[in-house]
């Protein structure tokens, strides 16, 4: 009937290379599925595995490609700048793909336990004989491989999205892997079931605020596009009312990933509950994730309207590290110590990112990646303290562990030293590189308080430490199981990375410093 | 002053050129005897002392070296640490005469008490690891005073907390050495924290924690900010070096082994306070109320150490409470500013070698004596350890400064610089370290007479102690001639004309004292405590165990009417004072460590109970944090 | 071949909508519709019949579609009605029957406080919204869609040109979305059949086997001591539901003898 209406559509142009990460990743975790439905299942487990690692290499070398082929310096926007290829973003990814091929590598461990971590079905009624008989005889099931692909690749998209509604859409593309995965371990299933429903409420309650923070935005500027954003608040004759109402709602939701105070209530019932791989995930990406969307929002989209918002942020900064920290003291659970301390962490990175500055960006990136690998290996670590039941996360079982597995005990301390911010850790270099960067934004307060919280969360990181070395094993102490090669190598990267960005950060914070320029 | 002068540091040429090696070889002894585990159980001891040995031999070759030259500080970039933008930091050394002072007494004395660890730790199955922790803390000690940067510093600083703390942890069976472990860790945090803080105000405002650039930039700082970081600094400096309000970790930390109390305890790691105060001396003498505060920190710190130590029982804690106030005479000296830097480290160095030999002693009693540390059930030992007794007693007379032993030419001149301040501070500060002179001499001469001389009071199963073998005597009498000699030997030697580059004046601030008279008041002073605790102690003391047997019993009795002559006359007004300063000590401070662990963990438990699990619960925290969030920021908008 | 279906509809409701003023009609379809869709959204949380409150939140999103299509969107509109009213609701329908219309959830709190504290929270955040969003709407006057229906030649062609412009790529990624539910689904509701599945006969051999209780097993959410028809449910607060009995049982309190595991096999009781 009108003939004129399909020339009246210019389709964008879309830079694929410059997407490329983001396609490849989704692109094999739909080979993942495809291999789940046509292959045998003796074939599944060693495809699945060599499909994940292959995407994520792939991905990381195509990124390594864009940065090195000036992406870096000459950001570009593409899909109808729907996506953003710049400094920050390619940082971003690359994290997220580094951090994911350790954490694959604690995914995909099968001999620790035997068959691996996860449930071989989910849908057998946990505590049934069906139930006792797969964990067993039966393999973990593989579809983890590509929902972890899938959910890397949506944290990949989630930091270089360039509009909210792409935003959106990569906030829940990574988020409804991670609900599921959440549900897959192998022992204790109804603890890991709750984890992963009480996960899914909380995430689909923060979502709504997300949705109804970009209905605000839209009805401010028009737009969903950060840029235009940025525009309508310094030109907009409307009232930024709207704006601030925006803002809120949508800090809310990334707040929520990130595990800020008080939208943190989730994490410990979920790093808990979770398969202990797939809370490293959840430790390390998505939390590199979550602030690289936070950072894109605040730097990009309303870096002109800080003076206002600032100190409300300043404020949930302050509480989740000071929060974080007293909660972490009285935790008997090692698993839980470690979720209040992320907690905590998130709270030094919002100190980073606060300085609105240059150096704002780099040193969170820094942080995130040094943080990110030194919560992997202590993941990792706690997978290997077993007893018939399976991990044994209750602190008091690791009284003595330092006599029975020196190395491990050692390897541990160590992480916890890193925690701690002791010097010639990668803990310490990424704090003084955030509080520095805050101070130089003119945060003198958070960073009082952020030192106050470390010297305060040194203590329970410490009495983890003397429980080791100081305290007589039980007389049914848990054994230590010896690693597998893939187990190894993931703890191995994390402890040496720990410890080569400690003595020498300048290989990242270079990296970083040169990556921290967004285009907008 | 030198203020307006540049600092300048030359790069290294020539030997000094691989002066790194000080701080690497300790560091490669280290990671051997840590790694390589079980394998290295009979000879680790040896590599562990040989090690330390070439530092010393080392770091004297390049004390000469440095002494020919003309311009004395040089450093050395290692490499770049990190450069980011604005955030840049080296890795580098730098060596001067205080670095080159402080790396001579930390591989002369630290190498004397490896060598009298390998005989006191012979029957410890732990040896290897034990010098493998040694040596850990040598290498960390000597990159703390070499470093050339805050930051090097500091990280030196966490590593000798670090060793520390492993080391007081030592028998760890004992859970008053753990205890005492997780205490000093926690309160060197509390210190370690306010020079983190105090490194950000650098790099905030000057843009490194380069020595040279911190230096040389502070004197355009407004006062506040220099006076911020004097302040954060001296804080740093009194959680290691067990200065007031931070002082309580240091008499427990006498729970680990004896040569680590003898060399980490008290010859260098709780001096790295003073160094690094003397390190930041541009800092400090640009904000003289900041001076003023270090010197009272350090006159208080130095009397109530004098006053615990003389209430103390257990030998090793008495010497702790001594060093606790050694060190407030070395906060006061380089607080004074001025050439009584020079004054202080001085102090430091004398008192490195006598209080080494001290604990090194008290070692050998304990090592004769099965383990035992309480000064009542000692005495008459004189006969049974002369070599024990001859070196304690050199010690004992350097540290209370009869001339001409070290401490006189040390503490003599500290006081009269206290004095040389003029006004009411310098009668208040004065006094306050002539009178912690008269109370040393008291405390010390009590644990000497109580140790050595008087009736035997042992406990039954000691029948005849032994003297401690040769390894362990060397290193003694080695420190015994130290004390004797060494404190002489820097003063006619030059030492604070060789130390002028690093604190660029040998001038004392103040009107000049009158030498001849202060030395007779202080002698007399020190002669009086030493009077007063001779006629109260030289019959022993009372028991607090009730005696088993006769003899004892009667002996207890006959000291029992000392007792109550001694308590009305001297010891009633004492107790007092004593009793509230170990109040003060004990419920105060640690009252207040106590408190905030208690207010912590009430809190903790208090918030865990909003974690109920539920997850209705979990979105009504989620709910209430969005109202309030949404709320802010409309109230920012429309307030 | 969408716009060309779509133009005609977009074209009679694009009438509807003019800018700046509302129309009479308008006011009243959204005065009435409003109340109806907010009662409807209250009792939907409210109701105690799971039941109940998926056809109330059905009138909900009825009234919102309604509310669409007046505002000119009509494909959003009948998008509203026919895939959320009519296929998403009417499949949580056929769920909740499959589980049991009957099943009531027991709306009794056990956390002290915690619904004063929600609906005080809810209230004070729903206003402090309305508020601000009244302030900040106040001065301004409504566009309406007429341009933008326009720039393409009608709603339907716009809604397009955007989803295949400027969110093509968001729109791509949703099949990730998809995908990722699909293996979801799969994950949490399939097992594995290992071998033939068994008859009725089989399962009722096996069900009187020696050695095996042949009474059904306590119902979920019971703490019973015992199978006795008498003994009623306990609610997660501890009080005993009325419901859980037949209202001709007399409920009791059972004696030990009443609550011992009786062996039904060998006679049970008559030892």
């Amino acid at each position: 009937m009108n003939p004129v209406l399909a020339a009246d559509i210019t389709l964008p142009h879309i830079n694929y290379g410059a997407i490329a990460p983001i396609l490849i990743l989704l692109g094999m975790a739909c080979v993942g599925v495809l291999a789940e439905a046509f292959l045998p299942r003796t074939l599944r487990y060693p495809v699945q595995v060599l499909v994940s690692l292959v995407a994520q290499v792939a991905g990381l070398a195509t990124i390594i490609g864009l940065a090195l082929s000036n992406y870096a310096k000459k950001p570009t926007l593409t899909a109808g700048d729907a996506l953003a290829v710049d400094g920050p973003g390619l940082f971003l990814q690359g994290a997220v793909l580094v951090l994911g091929i350790v954490a694959t590598l604690l995914i995909a461990e099968r001999s620790v336990e035997r068959g691996g971590a996860f449930v071989a079905q989910a849908a057998v009624t946990a505590g049934s004989e069906a139930d006792a008989e797969q964990a067993r005889r039966q393999p973990s099931q593989t579809e983890i491989f590509p929902l972890s692909l899938f959910a890397l690749g949506g944290m990949m998209l989630f930091v270089s999205a360039n509009d909210l509604l792409t935003m959106f859409v990569a906030l829940e593309v990574f988020s409804l892997p991670l609900y599921l995965m959440c549900a897959l371990a192998r022992r204790r299933r109804l603890l890991s079931q709750e984890a992963a429903v009480k996960y899914f409420l909380l995430g689909a309650f923060s979502s709504a605020f997300f949705v109804y923070g970009i209905a605000m935005l839209y009805g401010f500027a028009g737009s969903v596009k950060f840029h235009d954003i940025a525009v309508a608040a310094i030109s907009s004759g409307k009232s930024d009312l709207l704006m601030f109402i925006g803002l809120a709602m949508l800090a809310i939701g990334l707040l929520f990933k990130a595990a800020a105070v008080p939208f943190h209530v989730w994490t410990p019932d979920v790093y808990q509950g979770a398969p202990t791989p797939v809370t490293a995930l959840m430790a390390s990406c998505t939390k590199v994730a979550a602030f690289g969307g936070i950072l894109r929002i605040f730097y990009v989209a309303f870096l002109d309207s800080r003076w206002d918002w600032r100190p409300v942020i300043g404020v949930i900064a302050v509480l989740t590290m000071v929060i974080g920290a007293i909660l972490a003291v009285t935790q008997t659970d090692i698993k839980r110590l470690l979720a209040y301390s992320s907690i905590a962490n998130a709270g030094y990175v919002l100190t980073g990112v606060l300085a609105m500055q240059k150096d704002g960006i780099s040193s969170s990136l820094f942080y995130l990646v040094t943080y990110g690998f030194t919560v992997l290996a202590a993941f990792g670590l706690v997978t290997l303290v077993r007893d018939q039941d399976g991990e044994a996360t209750h602190l008091s079982r690791w009284a003595g562990l330092g006599r029975k597995a020196p190395v491990l005990a050692g390897v541990f301390t160590f992480l916890m030293l890193s925690f701690a911010g002791i010097p010639l850790t990668s803990g310490f270099t990424g704090k003084f590189a955030v509080f520095s960067a805050a101070l130089g934004g003119g945060q003198t307060t958070l960073v009082i308080f952020g030192v106050l919280s470390s010297v305060l969360l040194a203590f329970p990181y410490l009495r983890v430490v003397v429980l080791m070395y100081l305290q007589e094993p039980a007389a049914d102490a848990p054994t230590v199981a010896v690693p597998g090669a893939l187990t190894s190598a993931a703890l191995a990267i994390g402890a040496i990375v720990t410890l080569l960005l400690g003595v020498w950060p300048s290989v990242l914070l270079d990296v970083a410093n040169s990556a921290a320029q967004f285009v907008g | 002053m030198t203020l307006a002068e540049q600092v300048q540091y030359q790069s290294a040429t020539g030997a000094l050129s691989s002066v790194w090696l000080l701080i690497a070889i300790p560091l490669a002894s280290a990671a051997v005897l840590l790694l390589l585990g079980r394998k290295a159980d009979r000879w680790g001891h040896i590599l562990g002392c040989a090690s330390i040995g070439a530092s010393f031999v080392l770091g004297l070759w390049y004390f000469f070296t440095l002494r020919g030259l003309g311009h004395k500080a040089v450093s050395l970039d290692l490499f770049n640490f990190i450069q980011v933008g604005r955030f840049k930091v080296d890795w580098g050394i730098l060596y001067d005469p205080l670095s080159a002072t402080f790396v001579l007494l930390i591989t002369g004395v630290g190498f004397l008490i490896h060598v009298y660890a390998v005989g006191y730790m012979k029957e410890d199955p732990g040896r290897r690891r034990f010098f493998g922790y040694f040596n850990l803390f040598a290498s960390a000690m000597l990159l703390l005073v070499l470093g050339n940067s805050f930051l090097m510093t500091f990280i030196g600083w966490e590593g000798v907390g670090l060793a520390s703390y492993l080391l007081i942890s030592w028998y760890q069976d004992r859970p008053a050495a753990a205890t005492a472990g997780k205490k000093a860790f926690l309160m060197n945090r509390v210190g370690d924290a306010a020079f983190l803080v105090a490194m950000f105000l650098m790099f905030a405002n000057l843009g490194s924690t380069d020595f040279a650039t911190v230096f040389n930039g502070v004197g355009a700082l407004p006062h506040g900010v220099t006076l911020a970081m004097a302040l954060l600094l001296l804080a740093g400096a009194c959680g290691k070096s067990g200065q007031f309000p931070l002082q309580a970790w240091l008499p427990d930390a006498m729970e680990g082994p004896t040569p680590v109390s003898a060399l980490i305890h008290a010859a260098t790691m709780v001096t790295a306070g003073v160094y690094l105060i003397a390190r930041s001396n541009p800092i400090f003498d640009a904000t003289s109320l900041g001076q003023t505060i270090v010197v009272a920190v350090g006159a208080f710190t130095l009397l109530l150490g004098c006053v615990i130590g003389c209430a103390k029982d257990d030998i090793k804690r008495v010497l702790a409470y001594s060093t606790v106030s050694q060190i407030g005479y070395m906060f006061l000296a380089v607080g004074l500013g001025g050439g009584a830097y020079a004054l202080g480290i001085l102090h430091l160095l004398a008192h490195g070698f006598f209080k080494a030999g001290l604990f090194l002693g008290a070692g050998s009693v304990m090592h004769g004596m099965k383990d035992q540390t309480d000064l009542r059930r000692f005495g008459g030992l004189w006969r049974y350890m002369p070599v024990t007794w001859a070196t304690v007693g050199l010690g004992y007379l350097a540290i209370i400064g009869i001339p001409p032993l070290s401490g006189f030419f040390s503490k003599d001149p500290i006081i009269d610089a206290a004095f040389a301040r003029g006004g009411w501070q310098g009668w208040v500060f004065g006094l306050a370290a002539l009178l912690g002179a008269g109370l040393t001499a008291f405390y010390m001469t009590r644990l000497f007479v109580l140790t050595f001389h008087g009736k035997k009071r042992w406990t039954d199963d000691i029948e005849h102690p032994h003297e401690s073998p040769g390894v362990m005597k060397l290193p003694m009498i080695l420190l015994a001639v130290g004390s004797v000699a060494a404190g002489g030997l820097l003063v006619y030697g030059g030492f604070t004309t060789w130390l002028e580059p690093v604190f660029g004046t040998t001038e004392v601030p103040g009107h000049e004292p009158n030498r001849a008279m202060m030395i007779g008041i202080s002698l007399a002073v020190v002669l009086v405590g030493v009077a007063i605790a001779w006629l109260l102690f030289r019959r022993g003391t009372a028991l607090v165990e009730q005696p088993a047997r006769s003899p004892i019993v009667r002996a207890a009795r006959e000291n029992l009417y000392g007792d109550v002559f001694n308590e009305t006359v001297f010891e009633l007004p004492g107790k007092l004072l004593t009793r509230a300063a170990v109040f003060f000590d004990g419920k105060g401070i640690d009252g207040i460590v106590t408190g905030l662990a208690a207010i912590v963990g009430g809190s903790s438990s208090r918030l865990r109970r909003l974690q109920t699990g539920f997850v209705r619960s979990y979105a009504l925290t989620i709910l209430g944090g969005a109202l309030v969030v949404v709320a802010a920021l409309m109230a920012v908008k429309l307030g | 071949m969408t716009h060309v279906l779509a133009h005609p509809l977009a074209g009679q409701v694009l009438a509807l909508a003019s800018p700046g003023a509302m129309g009479t009609g308008e006011k009243v379809a959204f005065w009435v519709l409003g109340i109806i869709a907010l009662g409807c959204a209250i009792a939907m949380v409210a109701a105690r019949n799971a039941m109940h409150s998926a056809l109330f939140l059905v009138v909900t999103m009825f009234c919102l579609g309604i509310f669409y299509i007046i505002q000119a969107g009509p494909f959003i509109g009948m998008a509203q009605i026919i895939v959320y009213t009519g296929a998403i609701m009417m499949l949580f329908l056929f769920v909740l029957m499959l589980v049991g219309r009957d099943v009531s959830d027991s709306l009794i709190e056990t956390l002290r406080g915690q619904r004063t504290a929600g609906i005080l929270v809810g209230l004070g955040l729903a206003g402090l919204l309305g508020g601000g969003i009244a302030r900040a709407l106040g001065s301004i006057d409504a566009k309406g869609l007429e341009q933008a229906n326009a720039t393409h030649g009608g709603n339907v062609p716009g809604l397009a040109a955007l989803m295949f412009t400027r969110y093509v790529f968001a729109f791509e990624v949703t099949s990730a979305l998809l995908i990722t539910a699909a293996v979801g689904a799969m994950i949490l509701a399939h097992v594995q059949r290992n071998g033939e599945k068994k008859t009725q006969k089989e399962q009722s051999r096996e069900r009187f086997a020696e050695g095996n209780h042949p009474a059904p097993k306590a119902g979920p959410g019971v703490f019973a001591h015992s199978n006795s028809v008498a003994t009623p449910a306990i609610l997660p607060d501890g009080t005993r539901s009325a419901r859980s009995i037949s209202p001709l049982v007399e409920p009791r309190e059972l004696t030990a003898e009443d609550t011992r595991p009786k062996d039904t096999l060998t006679g049970g009781g008559n030892q």
